[in-house]
């Protein structure tokens, strides 16, 4: 886990405080609580008091002390040194970096009260507080509520609340308040009958700890007490541990400004007159046509698009050809990156290290391209993907339309994350909560610019968020993302499809299906052939016997197999990874036809229509009760919570009220979906401006705010407040549409800038914050493989379905599978497995989902290079380039060199490039021995390593 | 000369050809002979820190400038080979008197008894520490070695004790240890990776590359494979054939035109840190192929680390090639085996015998070898895997003839690189099955080793959507000071 920034504070010497602390002991009996209390009033009191709860802590008074704060007293009453009060403030935590810390004699001051014992202090008032339900129901969930709850009632005892408990089971009571001994739950607890000890892996449970047992003890022998708990803070009601000026921080203000008045270019010229600057010169057309198709569409302009555009005499040419792009079905492909980056899009499991393949991932991600194209605004592309589920009733729906197939599928946005919960030992609560986490950050640092997950384990240290706030946005999600009523992998997919889907999967599969068995059964005897055949050429004194043991041994698990075993399976592998060189031609033949098998099987998934399956959330309408947990960790609970939205967003007190969306039909809480109301109203302070800077930074490298996961106090503020602010109301006066803003930020004087950098710029703006210039960037991970096979002419333009294979090969290097045709389809459409990225995609930067990435980093390092100019596949893909050239040469004449500039790079070369071109094609023509096809071809490849390909102006 | 594809060549056709590949001593010439170009460009925004590896000041002054890990996948079982238990010995074949559902990972029900240690101990040195026959050669290198008896972690599982162990977290996607170290100190070395893993020939650990990620720190700081045999690295060779005059003719134009592209587009870091990567790449054919050839070495030398003869060829030569990367400034060298050769669930006896023939001798010629040449002192040297094993037998087929994992007290050993040498630290129950005494935690086992090479765990930290990340994590670890001498 992380922790926070903060200074490294004073190394304090105990002896010294030691020291100082015996000379103090004659005047202990002035050192009174009040004296202390007038101490801890001072230095704490402005964050810790009654009036400001930070940590919903209260310092300055005794019973405050005694009640401590999220983590619980903050002074125990056994070793009051012990305690968080004395922890925080002697570690240097507390008081924060931006305030004074105690001076050395009111540390002195504290530490000897503590050391006395805390004299004053009612610790006896304190410990008096009586257990209540709340103190035991979370036991139930935790230990009891696998196997005695909704999925499952053992005993036909039912265990999800203290209200069930108290019913008891079919044989009787399971409690007799204030008879422990009699009682059945703690007995069976007590002689470990319950949980029984060969399920506890079976159901993910662990038993409880002494110090819940003793709970449970103390509640029954006290007559098993209940007590209303009045949520904190009251619905709908101010949260009082937030004040107003908590508030007043930029982006918990709505935005400001007037939507219908101004420009992009008016904010920004203003910034650059004050700085004495003024907008670089519009970039040339070719560099506009090539920047735009690049930005918009993720490909280099085709040469006869690139031709018109540069032909045409219409002066709002630029506009047309903006929205020219933005109507193409590439656009969807290349946004729906950047939105599959947020949502942390994969299409595997994670976790753990067979990294199991998430079958129908892919579905999302063609919803997402499928949405972008649409232009669905905004607003409903959030609905659809926070609560899809609770918009329209699916279980009550006949027949099943596309629009509901979409909705469900659109909740996949909430399932993108590691999940190892499929796993046989990794299902447990706190491995449940770690994938509940990775949702809430995804909503709360992706839709929100809030970094709630900091919230986890204590209230955030720079934004107002007290930690309930993490627990009530989780509780939102409890009736879908519930760790004690986890589904597992099998019952969480959904089947759905419309009836016409359903027809023709029934049409198409089962021949192909069959196809399929039988090249499986072929498949495992090539690949016994292969093994035998390798056996038998390098080791042909080794007997019949052994080879069958050998292939024997491999059905055994690794770590499982005799020293014998090993022994045979290492001699086989010892000539597997031999070079082909030395091996004989039947063990090559035989893993060509393997290879064949293999491509064979993709080919037929690839023709068969896909499964009616879904990767789906839903709420289930009986959430378990939601709990703050103490320090975040699993069993400390602490108070029930209530759901409910984030304080520090809520400066404008939009209703959030979940009621049952489908009353007498199917029941569900309704909590997301009142959440993603309360998001989407256009008066949510963040949700516009988080999603136009985003867009902001997809098209200028940069957000306006440089941290576009984190608009709060530690986030960088805007560079442009106004323009940010104008922008957000303008999307929502657009009625959300994210077309609308591309055409105004595209077509704006500022993006149509040259990126070239003078001696001014150099001096006022180095780092391009007031954008006297469009950035040079290099292209990302996919823009690149994308833009090669595009240049090569081998890229497929087939679009959606099922991903195209990623195969590893001994040396590690992981490519994609070819089609049917010899090409490839765009990288959005390659597999994502975890574990197995392209080498090329993820040395040019693909990330590492964790949860999802939000801006992705530009490196430089020495793989690249190598991976470009020695990788056979690019040597391959700059054959078909130079094919092209040639092609293009014979149909509209030019020379090669400035026909591989028109194809890479979308202009003319200069005369400088086109005397270097020519000269190194003689050069390089000569070193082949005359061969000039294959001098182009290296010529090609040389375009593909070189920074004209790499960069865009 | 025709070059061919790399993998069909004998490797001494190999070291032999490499100077005249793509990255030719011609093309050092062209990109010029200064490298050191500052490259400030690779950075994320909204992250903090370093995106080179210039090499930087370390918090404090280092014990030990460089670190080999011998990784050793699987979790070698601790009472058979280092820590010996009498009372585990004494009661053999008897139940376990604890409660067994805290032993393994794998429920209760296979379970089998207590198992005592499989091979004879001891003691050794002149610190008299215990070790198991069946590493006859370490044994000898005993007062050189500081055993942690009292390592634990916090899953029985391999994939996620491993991630703990690489990257002090359980899930993948972490910055791991070496990452952290290269990152805080940058490299010395400007031809070779700062960090460079060795793999087995036979295949990739468990987990994969997964083990030399760096997480979400930049690219730049992640671990490099080099293979001990074929292509030392992935495309470091081209994959298909050409003159070498269409090389240098291709190398000249490419050069050419990025000068051109450059020169209208002045102010650009990011294009000279390309530039900069370039270079390395170039740099790197040639050390790379010169510092991993072995034939440079005595034949005594060979022999000494087990090279050429089985079953320790195979380490030897990695043994051997993280001793020479080391003495040319690699920072961080890793070694791991192909899966996870030491999980033995089933006849553990002969398994753990044979990875030990493979592994004891080379390991212990690494130790005397970095002794001899004077660079014990600034070397770390880490053994150990991801957990340790249990006191019972384990059900594994129809035999109980090996033992599950155990994340509650495992061993590790360190030497070298300001360790005290010749010491035990921790102890583990009469089973051997829970650290009890000085228990020593992955975050403080990770903050001891940062605090040898200089860096402080608490100022190694690196800035992630307002959090500030660290290796070690939220809770304070405690630097292991007893062992650092």
């Amino acid at each position: 886990m992380a922790r926070h920034p903060r200074v490294q504070l004073l190394n304090i010497s105990i002896a010294a405080v030691l020291l100082s602390s015996s000379l103090l002991r004659g005047a202990e009996d002035n050192n009174t609580v009040a004296d202390v209390f007038r101490v801890l009033t001072k230095r704490c009191g402005h964050c810790h008091s009654a009036q400001v709860r930070r940590g919903d802590l209260d310092l300055t008074s005794a019973a405050g002390l005694l009640r401590g704060g999220e983590s619980g007293p903050a002074v125990s009453a056994t070793d009051p040194q012990s305690g968080p009060l004395w922890q925080r403030i002697s570690a240097g935590d507390m008081p924060p970096e931006d305030e004074p810390p105690l001076t050395a004699d009111e540390r002195q001051q504290l530490l000897l009260w503590l050391q006395q014992g805390a004299p004053g202090l009612p610790f006896q008032k304190a410990a008096a507080v009586p257990l209540d339900q709340h103190s035991i129901q979370p036991i139930l969930l935790l230990r009891c509520k696998t196997c005695h709850g909704p999925q499952r009632q053992a005993g036909n005892v039912d265990l999800r609340s203290v209200d069930t408990l108290l019913r008891g089971g079919p044989h009787g009571p399971l409690v007799i308040p204030g008879n422990p001994a009699a009682s059945p739950i703690l007995q069976r607890i007590i002689t470990e009958a319950c949980p029984p000890s060969e399920e506890l892996l079976e159901y993910f449970v662990r038993r409880p700890d002494e110090t819940e047992v003793e709970r449970l003890r103390a509640w029954i022998t006290a007559g098993c007490r209940q007590t209303v708990v009045p949520p904190a803070p009251p619905a709908n009601a101010a949260d009082p541990l937030v004040t107003a000026a908590d508030l007043e921080h930029w982006a918990f203000q709505p935005p400001q400004g007037d939507p219908n008045r101004g420009s992009i270019d008016e904010f920004i010229g203003r910034q650059l007159r004050a700085a004495g600057l003024d907008w670089s010169p519009e970039a040339s057309r070719e560099v506009l046509i090539r920047r735009a198709s690049l930005d918009l569409i993720g490909l280099p302009p085709a040469l006869d698009v690139q031709q018109r555009w540069m032909a045409s005499t219409d002066p709002d040419w630029f506009e047309k050809f903006v929205d020219e792009l933005l109507a193409s079905p590439h656009y969807g492909e290349r946004w729906a990156v950047h939105w599959l980056d947020l949502a942390g899009y994969a299409d595997s499991e994670g976790g753990v290290s067979n990294d199991p393949i998430r079958e129908d991932a892919w579905k999302y991600r063609d919803y997402v391209i499928r949405s972008f194209n649409s232009d669905k605004p905004y607003d409903q592309f959030l609905l659809e993907q926070l609560a899809g589920d609770e918009l329209l009733d699916s279980a009550q729906t006949s027949p099943i339309t596309p629009q509901l197939v979409d909705n469900l599928t659109a909740t996949g946005f909430l399932r993108m994350g590691v999940d190892e919960t499929g796993s046989r030992t990794m299902n447990f609560v706190p491995e449940r909560l770690g994938v509940i986490n990775d949702a809430l950050t995804v909503v709360g640092s992706g839709l929100m610019g809030l970094t709630i997950e900091c919230a986890r384990c204590h209230s955030h240290k720079y934004d107002p968020v007290p930690q309930r706030d993490y627990y009530r946005l989780k509780a939102i999600f409890q009736g879908a993302f519930d760790e004690h009523d986890w589904l597992t992998f099998r019952n969480r997919t959904l089947r759905l499809e419309t009836p016409e889907r359903q027809s023709r999967i029934a049409a198409t599969n089962p021949p192909l299906e069959r196809q399929l068995k039988v090249l499986r059964t072929k498949q495992q005897q090539s690949e016994e052939l292969l093994l035998l055949t390798l056996l038998q050429h390098h080791y042909p004194q080794q007997s019949k016997a052994e080879n069958q043991a050998t292939l024997q041994a491999l059905r055994v698990a690794d770590n499982i197999r005799s020293l014998g075993q090993r022994e045979l399976v290492e001699r086989l592998q010892r000539v597997q990874v031999l070079p082909d060189s030395v091996q004989p031609p039947a063990v090559l033949e035989a893993r060509h036809s393997l290879q064949q098998l293999e491509r064979e099987i993709h080919r037929v998934r690839q023709r068969m229509e896909p499964a009616d399956t879904i990767r789906a959330l839903w709420d289930r309408g009986d959430p378990s009760p939601t709990y703050l947990l103490r320090r975040g960790e699993y069993n400390q609970a602490a108070n029930p919570v209530e759901p409910g939205v984030p304080a520090a967003l809520n400066s404008e007190r939009i209703p959030f009220n979940p009621q049952p969306p489908f009353p007498g039909g199917t029941p569900k809480t309704g909590r997301r979906l009142a959440f993603a109301r309360w998001l989407t109203d256009p008066r949510h302070p963040t949700t516009a401006r988080v999603f136009v800077n985003r867009l902001w930074q997809h098209h200028f490298g940069t957000g306006l705010v440089s941290t576009p996961d984190n608009f709060g106090r530690q986030g960088t503020p805007p560079t442009h407040p106004q323009l940010l602010d104008w922008l957000a109301l303008r999307l929502i006066r657009d009625g959300w549409s994210i077309r609308s803003m591309h055409r105004l930020i595209v077509t704006s004087r500022t993006w149509r800038q040259s990126s070239t950098v003078t001696p001014l710029h150099q001096e006022r703006d180095p780092q391009n914050r007031l954008l006297s210039r469009m950035p040079l960037r290099r292209v990302d991970a996919e823009t690149l493989r994308d833009s090669l096979l595009a240049v090569a002419g081998r890229l497929s333009t087939e679009a959606g379905g099922l991903p195209d294979p990623v195969l590893v090969d001994t040396s590690g290097a992981a490519a994609v599978l070819p089609r049917e045709d010899g090409n490839w389809r765009r990288s959005i459409y390659v597999q994502h497995r975890r574990t197995e990225m392209p080498t090329l995609l993820s040395a040019f930067d693909y990330p590492v989902m964790g949860p999802n990435c939000q801006v992705r980093s530009v490196s430089s390092t020495a793989l690249q290079p190598l991976l470009l100019a020695n990788s056979a596949e690019l040597r391959e893909l700059a054959a078909s380039f130079a094919a092209r050239v040639q092609r293009t040469i014979q149909e509209m004449g030019g020379n090669p060199v400035e026909t591989a500039s028109r194809i890479a790079f979308g202009r003319r070369p200069t005369a400088e490039e086109q005397q270097v071109g020519e000269a190194a094609l003689e050069q390089l023509s000569a070193a082949w021995s005359g061969d000039r096809q294959r001098a182009l071809e290296v010529y090609c490849h040389i375009l593909f390593s070189s920074a004209a390909f790499l960069y865009v102006d | 000369m025709v070059s061919r594809a790399a993998e069909s060549i004998p490797r001494r056709g190999l070291f032999a050809r490499t100077s005249g590949g793509l990255f030719a001593a011609a093309l050092a010439q062209l990109i010029g002979a200064d490298f050191c170009t500052a490259s400030s460009a690779d950075h994320a925004v909204g992250s903090a820190g370093p995106a080179t590896l210039q090499p930087r000041p370390p918090h404090h002054p280092p014990r030990a400038k460089a670190a080999i890990q011998l990784f050793m996948n699987g979790g070698p079982s601790q009472m058979d080979l280092f820590d010996p238990k009498p009372v585990l010995n004494r009661m053999d074949g008897q139940p376990f008197p604890g409660n067994r559902e805290t032993l393994g990972n794998q429920g209760t029900a296979d379970i089998g008894v207590l198992m005592g240690g499989r091979y004879r101990f001891n003691r050794h040195g002149e610190s008299g520490q215990w070790m198991a026959d069946v590493l006859p050669h370490t044994a000898e290198c005993v007062d050189e070695l500081c055993l942690i008896h009292s390592l634990w972690t916090e899953h029985p599982n391999h994939d996620n004790a491993l991630y703990k162990i690489h990257s002090g977290r359980l899930f993948m996607g972490y910055p791991t240890l070496p990452s952290w170290v290269v990152y805080g100190l940058g490299s010395e070395n400007r031809n070779l990776p700062a960090w460079v893993v060795l793999t087995d020939p036979l295949g990739p650990p468990k987990n994969g590359d997964r083990n030399w990620t760096s997480g979400f720190l930049p690219p730049v700081f992640q671990g490099t494979p080099l293979r001990a045999t074929g292509a030392p690295i992935l495309n470091l060779q081209p994959q298909y054939e050409q003159p070498d005059a269409v090389t240098t003719a291709s190398r000249q134009l490419l050069s050419r035109l990025d000068e051109l592209h450059r020169r209208d587009r002045p102010f650009e870091p990011n294009l000279d840190a390309r530039i900069e990567a370039w270079g390395l790449a170039a740099r790197m054919q040639l050390a790379a192929s010169e510092a991993l050839d072995l034939s440079q070495e005595t034949q005594q030398t060979q022999q000494r680390y087990g090279i050429g003869k089985e079953p320790t060829d195979s380490y030897g030569r990695r043994c051997l090639l993280a001793r020479r990367l080391v003495e040319r400034g690699v920072r961080f060298v890793q070694l791991f085996m192909e899966e996870q050769p030491w999980d033995s669930h089933a006849d553990l006896e002969a398994n753990h015998r044979a990875v030990c023939q493979r592994t004891d001798k080379p390991t212990a010629a690494l130790l005397a070898d970095l002794k001899e040449r004077g660079l014990l002192d600034s070397t770390l040297v880490i053994w150990g895997g991801e957990f340790g094993r249990t006191p019972t037998t384990q059900k594994a087929g129809r035999v109980y003839t090996g033992r599950d994992h155990n994340m509650q007290g495992f061993t590790s050993w360190l030497a070298g690189g300001g360790v005290r040498g010749g010491m035990s630290w921790g102890q583990t129950d009469e089973f051997g099955h829970r650290a009890i005494e000085h228990p020593v935690s992955v975050a403080d086992f990770h903050a001891t080793i940062l605090q040898l090479l200089g860096l402080d765990h608490q100022l190694l930290s690196f800035e992630r959507a307002g959090l500030e990340e660290r290796l070690t994590g939220v809770l304070p670890p405690r630097v292991v000071s007893e062992i650092v001498r």
